[in-house]
């Protein structure tokens, strides 16, 4: 410690914050103050535009979240929604990057056609998916229809089940390839030698894979896991443009619903009640990835 | 130094003023009042080279275009200038302080001229807030070549709607074929369906007495004939569940529906020369249940325009408001487009009665009843999102009608009495 108080570190010390201060300014700017506001707003009632003074009002909102139906079929959709779709993207996440990390002919192309869906903006390719789902003309239900499977049009986005399974398999399929471009970095960086070692012993390829791969891979899986568990349950354009919510509150995730209070009903307090729960949600989920896949060392 | 840079900035806003200070934006949908909104901005510019108008094409889906307004009004954005409220929102609107009170910027006269039940809706504190564009309502378009082929009358009632439904759909043997669509998505459209299909029963929001009674044995009836027409007698897709205005006209103009209940904006495009149901289609008064040819079914809409508080333009603003809403205007647009006028005037004109199908909907709009969106102000929103949600659950099958429409009357009391 004492190191630190000789000229030179103190210049270095120096120096590391003149650099990181931008940021640090930039980070407050957009995500710290808008948190802090959001909490503030919570514990009050105003109107946005100033024309009533804000009023401190405790946890009137919140109790009144405790007690409303709707806000928990939200966080319950959003949770299933979460807890189905992250394991089947990390599934076919790790998939993807075991086949890409092969050696085979065109396999740049291979992996840019996988980056695709990734790059695409969530919103057009919802559009594009609502247009397969259609019940009237939709290509899932043309294809079910002339080969016999049905007699019926499936109405896919009007099911309660099957509106969420359809909400599901089109972010597997957006977000699958982002989970393989993380996990294929963490694989590229294992050592060749390693495997060698292992195929002197006498290990099998699926041994390979759980001893090897799997643990060195732990990282790039928690980082992957994270990003898109958060992602998960802040979901919004994917059922705003899929399904808006529906049938009847099926798909409502809870930002839909924050949304829908703050914009629709012109509600912002009570909406940022709702913003704060999901951050605390999305914040208790990331503690809990981080300690679990931390105490297993 | 500091004088000649503030004579200087003085000097540059004097001559910008000529330029900038007419420039107005006016914010409103293509699909409601399109062409009416590119000729009158013409006629306005060519009476008054001085000003220049520039149309912010805003979505047709008004739940869209609702929130833009919301973010651009709260956040005290001077454009647009002048914009348009649906009626749903005129009341609301001009409780928040979002439209400027126009009495005052406009004429007492000029005011007067409008029909005074439209008015009302933007009318707060005695004072009015927009002023009524064109009238809008839901009305019954049918294919009159499948009626005509298995001898059936127009039907009046929906019992009638049913048998002929069955009897043409059977007839055809054609399972791509269905008997009625509508817009039975979780949105506004869907309650304006539901007090279609309630005040045709003799029921609706209120009871006689001017409760809300949204439970009443009559609107049970009703609902559960909506129900029926989905689930018993599959008269209408599944896809009705999810279909907005456009996607049930879109069926129906393919040839898959033999029956469409919407608003009348589908009428240009269903009668449009490329349209494989051109010269095949016709419309009727929305349908009652037998006993209720009285019933005020036909469920009503409409556009205003009004002035944004936070313009820079006003008296301009209300210039422009003045002409666009007036007697010339809304007879063109009445002749032409069939937009029905908001000023009584316009119905005496000569012009008029060139025009049949405005004339029909006129018909229809005797039996008009509108949304109680006058009677719960800023509440509206949250009213309809309950009716839709509960009529979305009773059509879902998730709980019984009498459930839901028990379950909405609750939240409604709740709601209205805080």
């Amino acid at each position: 410690m004492t190191s630190m108080t000789s000229p030179l570190d103190r210049r270095r010390h120096l120096t590391g914050l003149a650099f990181i201060t931008p940021t640090m300014l930039v980070i407050i700017a957009i995500l710290v103050y808008p948190i802090l506001q959001s909490i503030v707003l919570s514990f009050g009632q105003s109107s946005i535009d100033g024309a009533e003074p804000y009023q401190f009002v405790g946890l009137k909102h919140y109790a009144a979240l405790a007690g409303n139906d709707r806000f928990w079929n939200s966080l319950w959709v959003t949770l299933t929604f979460t807890a189905i779709s992250i394991p089947l993207e990390l599934a076919m996440g790790i998939g993807l990057a075991v086949l890409l990390n092969e050696h085979f002919r065109f396999k740049g192309i291979a992996r840019l056609a996988v980056l695709f869906p990734w790059a695409l903006p969530t919103a057009l390719n919802t559009l594009m998916w609502r247009w397969m789902y259609n019940t009237d003309y939709g290509l899932f239900n043309a294809a079910a229809l002339q080969s016999g499977i049905v007699d019926r049009p499936i109405n896919w986005l009007g099911d309660e089940t099957l509106a969420m399974m359809s909400m599901v398999v089109v972010a597997v399929w957006k977000t699958s390839s982002f989970m393989a471009l993380i996990i294929l970095a963490g694989l590229q960086s294992i050592p060749r030698d390693l495997y060698e070692a292992g195929r002197m012993d006498g290990m099998t390829r699926w041994q390979e894979f759980r001893e090897i791969t799997l643990p060195l891979l732990k990282g790039p899986i928690l980082v992957a896991l994270i990003v898109r568990s958060m992602d998960a349950l802040r979901t919004f354009e994917l059922p705003f443009n899929l399904t808006d919510g529906g049938p009847v509150t099926a798909t409502e995730s809870l930002s839909l619903y924050a949304y829908k209070v703050i914009f629709d009903f012109i509600e912002f307090n009570y909406g940022a009640a709702i913003v704060v729960v999901q951050f605390l949600v999305i914040f208790a989920m990331s503690l809990l990835y981080i300690l679990t896949l931390r105490n297993k060392d | 130094m500091k004088f000649t840079i503030s004579a200087l900035a003085t000097a540059a806003a004097l001559t910008a003023l000529p330029s900038f200070a007419q420039d107005l934006v006016l914010s409103i949908g293509s699909r409601g009042y399109g062409p009416a909104v590119e000729r009158n901005i013409e006629r306005y510019t060519a009476e008054n080279p001085d000003v220049s108008i520039e149309w912010n094409k805003v979505s047709d889906v008004p739940g869209e275009t609702r929130k833009l307004y919301v973010t651009g009004l709260t956040a005290k954005s001077p454009t647009p200038d002048i914009y348009a409220v649906d009626v749903i929102w005129a009341g609301e609107f001009a409780q928040r302080g979002w439209l400027e009170p126009l009495n005052g910027l406009l004429a007492d006269d000029t005011i007067a001229a409008f029909n005074p039940s439209l008015l009302a809706a933007s009318t707060v504190d005695d004072k009015v807030h927009a002023l009524p564009l064109y009238a809008d309502g839901i009305h019954f378009f049918y294919r009159s070549d499948l009626l005509e082929k298995y001898g059936l009358d127009v039907p009046q009632t929906w019992e009638e709607v049913l048998a002929a439904s069955q009897t043409i759909t059977e007839g055809e043997g054609n399972p791509q074929l269905y008997g009625f669509v509508s817009m039975w998505a979780k949105i506004e459209g869907l309650f304006m369906n539901w007090l279609a299909f309630t005040n045709g029963n003799g029921g609706g929001f209120y009871d006689a007495d001017g409760n809300v009674a949204v439970n009443s044995p009559a609107n049970i009836e009703a609902t559960q004939f909506m129900v029926d027409l989905l689930h018993e007698h599959r008269m209408t897709p599944d896809s009705i569940l999810n279909a907005r205005p456009d996607d049930a006209r879109t069926l129906f103009q393919q040839g898959r529906a033999a029956f469409l209940m919407v608003q009348d904006f589908v009428h240009a495009p269903l009668s449009a020369d490329n349209s494989p149901v051109a010269g095949k289609f016709d419309f009727t008064r929305v349908p009652y249940f037998e006993g209720h040819e009285d019933a005020n079914s036909t469920t009503m809409g409409g556009w205003f325009l009004g002035i944004n508080p936070n313009s820079e333009n006003k008296e301009a603003a209300a210039d422009f408001l003045s002409f666009f809403t007036a007697e010339d205007q809304q007879l063109t647009a009445a002749v032409e487009d069939n937009r029905a006028p908001t000023i009584s005037a316009v119905y005496d004109n000569e012009a008029m009665g060139s025009n049949e199908v405005l004339a029909k909907f006129g018909a229809n709009y005797d039996f008009g009843v509108v949304r109680p969106s006058a009677g719960s102000g800023a509440k509206y929103p949250r009213v309809s999102e309950i009716m839709q949600l509960e009529i979305t659950n009773a059509l879902h099958r998730q709980k019984t009608v009498e459930e839901a429409l028990n379950d909405a009357q609750k939240q409604l009391d709740a709601l209205l009495s805080d």
